[in-house]
């Protein structure tokens, strides 16, 4: 269920990156996941599919990086890298 | 179609989420809607298949700030359940483990979360610049508590030493000694907390509650007591079931808790407060008095007041039993474990905490319900958000979100992140 609260605030920084670059559209968004991170590239494409429905990153490519390595400062997190987004 | 990647390497978090939906028609007050994100309470069926020995370890994880109480709902509901009395040494020590657990939530809630309100601050940092010494009184006495906690726990959040029938391990009295000096300390700090908070800028809003909390022949409520009410609910806690139920709503995946057959009910201090004030130790009694509360209060925006006199009663509790503490022959009780259903409530910082199992003749965990006091008071926010929100109709957005959030804050809820955290959407029409 936490998961839900996550992507929550995933798309709120999304749509905060659109707005503030003037853009309608999210075209594609890169994400990594930690080793630890609880999430798997498939349940975060179903998740994502979910949350973005209706806003301005629905059906936005997801370039997904799953890491493997547990001791990776960062093993427990789910990382926004980059947004793209229509000119 | 042209496209431009932008560099953001943002990591996601989970965070409470609040949402108010204030619906206005004309210039009156429609409908208020007060949304909290809630888990589904997954420890529940966590502690299916336990042992009977884990759930006091297992429940403390449920929260950072107040394991104990969830330690302590969790031992008392298994001792009732196997029909074991914990007395003398024993009791006085969870009771001060209690008083550690109160300081330090209560002190957080008081100076971190809840004065930075009242100044016009943004947060505790805005607080700390401009008035320093009384942050770091804040701090010293939020520290106090935590000692005990260490001492007594093992650790400072979720302690180690709690176990059913007693603890593991039990201080000698020269280990309890050196916090007598720094509770003498934290007793004259909470005195001027209940000073300083009175003088804070209270709004007029007196509201007509029905009060719930424990209440003890002889003591301020912690561990012991029956249910009572400001409505003449008196019943043993064995009967919480009969009297109490939770009710899904449509516009929140959280839980709202109701006396059958629907009253919403006010759990936490001001409860505490108004159902025990003949309960508190002189010195507490006294401050109470000075800083100009009565024998019951009904400002929840006073709650800071209150919880500040709770901060004076448990430094002046814990003096007591670290005084007259001695040491015990052998630091738990022995139990033996059976078929059996065990009921408990302990006051958490926040209110009523209720516990019940079902336990097999193995000892293993069948059946467990969690009641936390936040999910209790949720239906009572609501109500009163919305009388607020109708006297501050005029106020710009910023304003009202701002005003609500301290309205929420006022119950010192189990929200993630109980600072800036609600989404508030006006509907005019």
């Amino acid at each position: 269920m936490h998961e839900a609260s996550l992507m929550k605030d995933l798309m709120r920084k999304i749509e905060g990156v659109a707005r503030e670059q003037n853009a309608s559209r999210v075209l594609g968004i890169s994400v990594r996941l930690g080793a630890l991170s609880h999430m798997s590239a498939s349940h975060f494409r179903e998740h994502f599919a979910v949350a973005s429905r209706g806003s301005v990153a629905e059906g936005a490519r997801l370039r997904i990086e799953v890491l493997s390595d547990m001791n990776d400062p960062h093993a427990l997190e789910i990382l926004l890298e980059n947004v793209e987004i229509a000119e | 179609m042209k496209s431009r990647t932008i560099k953001v390497d943002y990591l996601a978090r989970v965070e409470g989420e609040g949402a108010l939906l204030v619906k206005i028609k004309g210039n009156t007050l429609a409908d208020v809607k007060l949304k909290i994100f809630e888990p589904p309470r997954f420890f529940e069926a966590f502690l299916r298949g336990r042992r009977y020995s884990e759930a006091p370890d297992i429940t403390a994880r449920i929260c950072g700030i107040c394991p104990i109480a969830y330690q302590m709902s969790a031992v008392h509901a298994m001792e009732d359940a196997f029909d074991v009395q914990v007395q003398g040494p024993l009791r006085e020590l969870r009771r001060l483990l209690y008083c550690g657990e109160w300081i330090e939530s209560h002190t957080l809630h008081v100076y971190m979360l809840h004065a930075p309100d009242f100044l016009g601050f943004q947060d505790a940092i805005q607080l700390a610049r401009e008035h320093p010494a009384v942050v770091q009184r804040g701090l010293k006495l939020k520290k106090s508590g935590n000692e005990i906690v260490t001492l007594l726990g093992g650790r400072e959040i979720h302690p180690v030493n709690v176990r059913v029938g007693g603890f593991y391990r039990v201080p000698t009295r020269k280990e309890l000694e050196p916090l007598l000096e720094q509770m003498k300390w934290a007793r004259d700090a909470a005195l001027e907390t209940v000073r300083w908070s009175a003088q804070l800028p209270f709004p007029e809003f007196e509201q007509d509650y029905t009060f719930v909390s424990l209440r003890h022949p002889d003591e301020y409520p912690f561990n012991e007591g029956r249910l009572v009410s400001n409505r003449g609910l008196d019943i043993s806690v064995h009967d919480y079931d009969d009297y109490f139920t939770e009710e899904q709503v449509a516009h929140s995946n959280a839980l709202h808790s109701v006396l059958k057959p629907g009253t919403p009910y006010f759990v936490g201090p001001l409860a505490r407060y108004s159902l025990n004030f003949d309960r508190l130790s002189p010195v507490a009694q006294e401050a109470a008095r000075s800083a100009g509360l009565g024998s019951e209060c009904r400002n929840p925006f006073k709650s800071i007041i209150v919880r500040s006199v709770e901060i004076l009663q448990a430094c002046d509790e814990a003096i007591r039993i670290i005084e007259g503490y001695q040491r015990p022959d052998r630091p738990d009780v022995p139990i033996q474990p059976g078929a059996a259903r065990g009921y408990a409530c302990t006051e958490a910082p926040r209110g009523t905490l209720y516990h019940r199992y079902r336990i097999d003749e193995s000892g293993t965990i069948r059946e467990a319900k969690i009641v936390p006091p936040t999910s209790q008071n949720q239906k009572t926010i609501e109500q009163d958000l919305r009388h607020f929100v109708a006297g501050h109709l005029d106020d710009s957005q910023d304003e009202l979100r701002w005003r609500c959030e301290q309205a929420i804050r006022n119950y010192d809820p189990c929200i993630s992140c109980a600072t800036h955290f609600l989404k508030l959407d006006i509907e005019r029409e």
